[in-house]
């Protein structure tokens, strides 16, 4: 391990220090001692965020590496040109990068021939630009996402974008697009009255009402309303949308792992149905991301909606 | 209002992007056989984890039938029971509890018309749509009755908007002329794409990547025919005894409880052409191709069929670590039977890919581990510069695909040893599903119930399929049936099969893998 370097500065992730050229040969080293390491990789992870954001991501990128091996870059933005690199397996991390050089570490340390996810959990919105050339999949995680949106409608011709609060709502959006499978539900959708929309997070009901009002013709005295709970968290509460005759509602109770649908004609309901919101976690739905390739076209018009509104 | 309207999801802007895959349409999965062990270790449990993964309807019940006295109840508290001891779930569960109150139970004999009075009745009134699945869990010799008695009850014919569809389990039939009898009955009552018979080695994964790695790849299907390829070995190997299943294995034995079904369809994915589509009746075109290529194993030189068929019946030996008993005295076994649980096979198919490529077929109780593999061995170089260089005698390319229980895919070939000789090794390239993708893999009941809720037939078998199939191990039968006295070879549990089998491969100086 001649080219390990020792650091006195003590860093969140975990590995140990090598200089950034020989990054590639540290980890065929690492995973040559570690006989359970010699998997097939699959993609490269890309996380790019603030330091406290990063360790948290290390540790679902471990987990996503149990579900499909994957190389793991971990960076945040600083102001050091060439911040030292840690290795730990299958991962990488480079801590305090000056931002104009993200997109230059990446392109070094992605794996050639497999896909490039980038995961992008905060930073200068304008480093979206060059790493959109580089990623197969850009995957937006920000608390406050509403410039990193921005940013991100102007290159979907160039990546594929998603969005972890997108990604969360993807059992609710498929349960609500079942009743709209009924020809007549979807004619009806043009008389609806109310929309409302409750989640934790205000932009996660935003964003699942952007994504309907996006998709459906919706009568243009549709009253919207949008709640957020106290919670912050990114999981939808509720969903009612209809009129005085017929109400659609889509409800997760707080803390359940199941949502329920039921369709309601005047205060009665006629169907239900419950099934289970399965594995919500960070690794699962970035595993999740991972197996998709296409540009997701109701994604980006639910947030070109939202932008416009 | 809404629950009356017909689903029509071709239109829905809202399906636009979402990433989950197909629901059924409106379902009643009516089940035969609702208190027996398939429907305990498999249908209820599948039926449980399409509902956790939100794959089933809104509108969806299940009616049980069985002759066991039993009420609604108590088939739900079988449901739960069955859930707890083969799908883990402990504890209350909000989707076990929703599934379990859509869950009826009719008690009845099969034979007897009053019971599909009874469950016309219930159909109407379960809100269970215009979608019926019927589900034949029971033992075969009941099939047609069960068939006759749907026909007859008017059951078998959907109005319009609707579907009819029936789930038979093999074995179908027990020769070529059963096989045929019954795919007579059923065309009587059903029509053909109503009929969805099962294997569930189709629903496995790896047997559906076969269809991927073949022909979603470039790089494979050129090397995929007699130029490149030596011999194909296809194993599927046990470590189980015959257990609960006496009754029912003593009639049919390794050739009828395996190879006519499991090895025919893995092998017909093996062999057949590509298909110009991936539908269902392309791919079954091809795979039925593949099948009629395949020449008799008893000829007219060979009328008992032992050059080309090995059959054996272990005795008493050492599997998992513990001694066992030999099959003829295991309970429920007559003690002079002459049922094979070993049987390996040369099969030969006569078409211009394959001419002169033997695939060599085993299956078997009791053998040392249980595994079922392809093994695709690949011809040597035409000039072994190397041979001087090998540490062992060059190996022959090897591509394994592996079924079960490790599922995925391996490549042996020949490397450089590291060092300044020229040294050359195998080396093994291995891509393993579980490490490679992880997460949860479905089971094949799973995949297959969904596929016949949706009305996929492409993982069933075709009425022709079953017949070709028969029509080439009913001679073998026939064969065995007329050889009177002669000894049944025998191997010891916990190893490979009898000498024969090895002699089998000897014969054409090749050797089984040691697995």
């Amino acid at each position: 391990m001649e080219e390990l370097v020792s650091s006195p500065v003590s860093s969140p992730l975990p590995g140990e220090e090598v200089p950034f050229a020989r990054i590639a040969g540290a980890m065929v080293r690492g995973n040559c001692q570690d006989a359970g390491a010699m998997r097939a990789l699959v993609a490269t992870v890309v996380a790019i965020g603030p330091v406290d954001r990063l360790a948290d991501a290390a540790e679902a990128l471990q987990q996503v590496g149990d579900a499909g091996t994957v190389r793991g870059i971990l960076i945040s933005e600083g102001d050091d040109p060439a911040p030292p690199a840690r290795v730990a397996g299958n991962t990488v991390s480079l801590i305090g990068l000056k931002p104009p050089y993200v997109n230059n570490a990446v392109a070094a340390l992605r794996l050639s021939s497999l896909p490039t996810l980038v995961w992008w959990r905060g930073g200068r919105p304008d480093t979206l630009d060059g790493l959109a050339h580089l990623a197969d999949r850009i995957v937006l995680d920000e608390p406050s996402p509403r410039e990193a949106w921005a940013r991100a409608a102007t290159l979907f011709d160039i990546s594929a974008f998603s969005d972890l609060r997108w990604a969360r709502l993807t059992q609710c959006r498929a349960l609500t697009a079942h009743f709209f499978d009924i020809p007549e539900v979807r004619a009806a959708a043009s008389r609806f009255t109310h929309l409302r929309v409750s989640a934790g997070d205000g932009m996660t009901a935003r964003l699942f009402a952007a994504w309907l009002a996006s998709s459906l013709t919706l009568a243009s005295d549709l009253t919207t309303e949008i709640e957020e709970g106290a919670s912050g968290d990114s999981a939808l509460r509720e969903v009612r949308f209809g009129d005085a005759e017929q109400e659609l509602v889509v409800h997760v109770e707080p803390g359940r792992t199941c949502v329920e649908t039921a369709v309601s004609v005047r205060g009665h309901r006629s169907a239900s149905r419950l099934v289970s919101l399965g594995d919500l976690s960070v690794a699962r739905l970035i595993t999740e991301e991972l197996r998709i390739r296409a540009r997701d076209a109701a994604f980006e018009r639910a947030l070109h909606h939202l932008l416009k509104s | 209002m809404i629950a009356a309207m017909t689903a029509s999801a071709s239109t829905n802007p809202l399906n636009d992007g979402l990433r989950l895959e197909p629901t059924p349409g409106p379902t009643t999965l009516v089940i035969f056989g609702a208190s027996g062990d398939l429907t305990r270790r498999k249908l209820l449990p599948a039926i449980y984890n399409l509902s956790r993964r939100g794959r089933l309807p809104a509108q969806f019940a299940v009616i049980g039938i069985a002759r066991s006295d039993m009420d609604d109840e108590g088939f739900r508290k079988q449901f739960r029971d069955s859930l707890a001891e083969f799908a883990g779930v402990t504890g209350r569960d909000e989707v076990a509890e929703s599934l379990a109150s859509r869950l009826t139970y009719l008690s009845g004999e099969t034979d007897a018309p009053e019971l599909y009075a009874r469950l016309a009745t219930r159909l109407k009134e379960v809100d269970g749509g215009q979608g019926m699945l019927f589900y034949l869990a029971i033992p075969p010799s009941v099939y047609g009755s069960v068939i006759q008695h749907l026909g007859a009850a008017g059951l078998s014919r959907a109005p319009e908007r609707g579907w009819r569809r029936i789930v038979i389990e093999k074995p179908f039939g027990t020769d070529l002329a059963s096989a045929r009898a019954l795919n007579h009955l059923a065309h009587q009552h059903f029509d053909e794409e109503q009929v969805y018979r099962i294997d569930h080695y189709l629903g496995k994964e790896t047997v559906q990547n076969l269809l991927v790695f073949r022909f979603g790849n470039g790089m494979f299907e050129p090397v995929w025919n007699r130029r490149y390829i030596d011999h194909v070995q296809i194993t599927a190997a046990e470590t189980v005894g015959v257990e609960h299943r006496a009754s029912y294995y003593e009639g049919a034995g390794a050739l009828r409880d395996m190879v006519q079904n499991h090895l025919m369809q893995v092998l017909s994915l093996v062999a057949m052409e590509p298909p110009i589509a991936f539908t269902a009746e392309s791919v079954r075109d091809r795979k039925m191709d593949a099948l009629l290529a395949v020449q008799p194993l008893v000829r007219d030189d060979d009328p008992a069929g032992t050059r080309h068929v090995v059959r054996a019946q272990y005795r008493e030996g050492w599997v998992n670590g513990v001694e066992v008993a030999a099959y003829r005295v295991e309970k429920g076994v007559d003690p002079r039977s002459a049922t094979e649980t070993f049987l390996a096979a040369r099969v030969s198919l006569d078409s211009w890919r394959w001419a002169g490529v033997p695939f060599y077929l085993r299956t078997g109780k009791r053998l040392p581990k249980r595994t079922t593999e392809i093994a695709i061995q690949f011809r040597r170089p035409p000039l072994e510069i190397f041979r001087r260089a090998s540490l062992t005698p060059v190996a022959p390319d090897l591509l394994v695909v592996n079924v079960q229980p490790d599922e995925g895919i391996s490549l042996r070939f020949e490397a450089k040893l590291p060092g300044t000789r020229m040294q050359i090794a195998p080396v093994m390239m291995n891509f393993r599903y579980g490490t490679t993708f992880g997460g949860e893999v479905p089971e094949a009941y799973e995949t297959l119930l969904l596929d016949a809720m949706l009305g996929d037939p492409t993982l069933f078998a075709r009425h022709d399929f079953v017949e070709a199939s028969w029509a080439l191990v009913t001679p073998i039968l026939d064969a065995w049936a007329g050889s009177g006295g002669n000894p049944l070879p025998t191997y010891e549990a916990g190893e490979w099969g009898p000498a024969e089998a090895d002699d089998l491969m000897k014969a054409d100086g090749r050797r089984w893998r040691s697995l």
